[in-house]
């Protein structure tokens, strides 16, 4: 089945120009110039469920872009999008009940208060009975092993620890699809092991589907089934893994060549 | 009701609107606590809000022995004036301070965390945020308006005036704020509006006349949070109620109508900061 459908999807923001110094800012109030920049450019592509999929490329290549799309955050200005068969615009609220968003750089618990009070918080935002909630912040602290810091206030913790708290409190809902944006970024190679090894264990026992986007090959090589690679808005390559792994060259090697193949033909 | 009919956004209207309370509720519990982390500065913001209002009414005091009537006003209308413009803007900035900063939001493509929740993205954004020298501002014109002698009636009819005050204002900033969405210099426009609306709040009506008084009627919107509240206190007279009411329910749909039209043209960001 299907959990996520993109036709021709497409977004353009539009930039203002300015001329360098003083007299470039004189001039831009008498005569504005604006570029119309497309982040994502008619891009299509479908996720079956309890996939995980790496959705990567260079910086500013329209990945966070093509998320906040599939998770109603941006209105796009073309195409057509679908996840678990609702259109994220139309009727985002519903849509969020079913979906999880992690995005590594932005916290989305309150640092004051502890793991369990943000859980219990999220509870009543996605209208989980309180009694439910409590049984499911047992089993999650069991899962993510958070029982030693779940009473301690978030800005206490390590960023390793409130990254776990971070995921562990956008599955409280169990949702179908997990958007990841960059997951383990600013993370020691040993919380990074982990985080990763939470997120196999969520895709096994829950069969989650798992949207993730990271500069981290470790991630992608570790955790993904599927990569797609996206450039200048568009979609460059769209393979299983084993496509990339046919050479004893390093992942990270062919991912640059990628990039600078698909960049130099736009070119 | 099914867990997969609450997944699918099935559940009855009138428990989604009391869910949506509880998180509104429960948004503005931890705010109030994060603020109290430091029991010191919390205190002092609240008793240094409170003197710094109370110097105001020196003037006044000052003023009135020189002239026994400013603009149709005594020392008790202008009391009840500073109450009622006090004790709005107060309660405005406790439950809702964040939409004083929405232009922030805005520019700085910060909205994401409210977009992804399933909830309403206007009243999270409204509630996410309090400023503890509001409980100072509150306070100050609750006593003022017990000072004022207006009975327990009275009292009662001054919380419903600057529940509907703090309506007005937080409906105006949004509205002034809102215009973010379209031109990236509008904070400070906004940021105008809004100190206009406190400033002229603090001077009698009866001062002003011709376009001035056109301005702080039907632009500005000062004559309905605070002038017609402090005539229907002072005067007893409740002709003008339900107009006041109304222009604070109507104000609020067209800053929530503008607010969502403006977020079709959201743009995002990818600033590291944090939600709260």
């Amino acid at each position: 089945m299907k959990v996520i459908e993109a036709e021709n999807l497409s977004k353009t923001f539009r930039v203002k120009r300015k001329e360098k110094g003083m007299k470039g800012s004189i001039r831009a109030i008498f005569n504005p110039r604006t570029e119309e920049i497309k982040a994502v450019d008619g891009v299509s592509f479908s996720v079956d469920e309890g996939e995980v999929l790496a959705f990567i490329g260079p910086n500013g290549a329209g990945k966070s872009t093509t998320i906040k799309m599939l998770t109603g955050i941006l209105y796009p200005d073309g195409g057509r999008v679908e996840v678990l068969g609702i259109d994220p615009i139309k009727k985002r609220k519903q849509l969020a009940f079913q979906i999880g968003t992690v995005f590594g750089q932005k916290e989305q618990l309150w640092t004051h208060l502890t793991p369990y009070d943000n859980f219990c918080f999220f509870g009543a935002i996605y209208d989980i009975p309180e009694r439910e909630t409590e049984k499911r912040i047992r089993e999650i602290a069991d899962v993510f092993e958070l029982s030693g810091f779940l009473n301690t206030p978030v800005r206490n913790l390590s960023l390793g620890q409130r990254i776990r708290c971070e995921i562990a409190a956008s599955l409280l809902h169990r949702p179908r699809v997990l958007f990841l944006d960059e997951p383990t970024i600013g993370l020691d190679p040993v919380v990074k092991e982990s985080i990763r090894s939470l997120i196999r264990q969520m895709n096994r026992e829950f069969h989650t589907t798992i949207f993730l986007t990271s500069h981290d090959i470790g991630d992608i090589e570790k955790l993904c089934r599927r990569i797609i690679i996206v450039n200048s808005g568009r979609i460059v390559l769209d393979e299983p893994m084993e496509y990339l792994k046919f050479s004893d060259e390093p992942l990270e090697n062919i991912i640059m060549k990628i990039y600078q193949e698909k960049e130099s033909v736009r070119q | 009701m099914s867990t997969e009919d609450e997944k699918r956004g099935r559940i009855p209207y009138r428990v989604s609107l009391r869910n949506q309370v509880r998180v509104c509720l429960l948004s503005i519990k931890y705010n109030i606590m994060r603020e109290m982390l430091n029991k010191v500065t919390f205190m002092t913001n609240i008793f240094f809000m409170i003197l710094n209002n109370g110097s105001f009414l020196i003037q006044w005091a000052v003023l009135f022995r020189l002239k026994g009537d400013i603009g149709g006003y005594t020392m008790r209308e202008v009391m009840l004036l500073w109450g009622v413009c006090a004790a709005s803007y107060g309660l405005a900035h406790i439950l809702f301070a964040r939409v004083f900063s929405l232009p922030e939001l805005i520019i700085n493509g910060k909205l994401d965390a409210y977009l992804v929740l399933p909830k309403n993205v206007l009243l999270g954004v409204m509630t996410s945020s309090t400023r503890t020298s509001a409980i100072g501002d509150f306070a100050y014109g609750l006593i003022l308006a017990c000072f004022c002698g207006v009975g327990v009636k009275g009292i009662l009819l001054f919380l419903l005036l600057t529940a509907n005050g703090a309506i007005i204002v937080t409906a105006f900033a949004l509205l002034a704020g809102s215009l973010s969405f379209w031109f990236v210099r509008a904070e400070m426009f906004s940021e105008r509006m809004v100190n206009a609306v406190v400033s002229f709040g603090t001077y009698p009506d009866g001062i002003f006349d011709g376009a001035a008084k056109f301005l702080l009627y039907y632009i500005i919107p000062v004559g309905m949070m605070v002038y017609q509240p402090v005539h229907i206190l002072a005067e007893d007279v409740f002709g003008s109620l339900p107009v006041v009411v109304g222009y604070g329910l109507l104000l609020s749909a067209a800053a929530a109508a503008v607010f969502y039209r403006g977020l079709r043209r959201y743009s995002s960001g990818n600033l590291m900061a944090p939600r709260v």
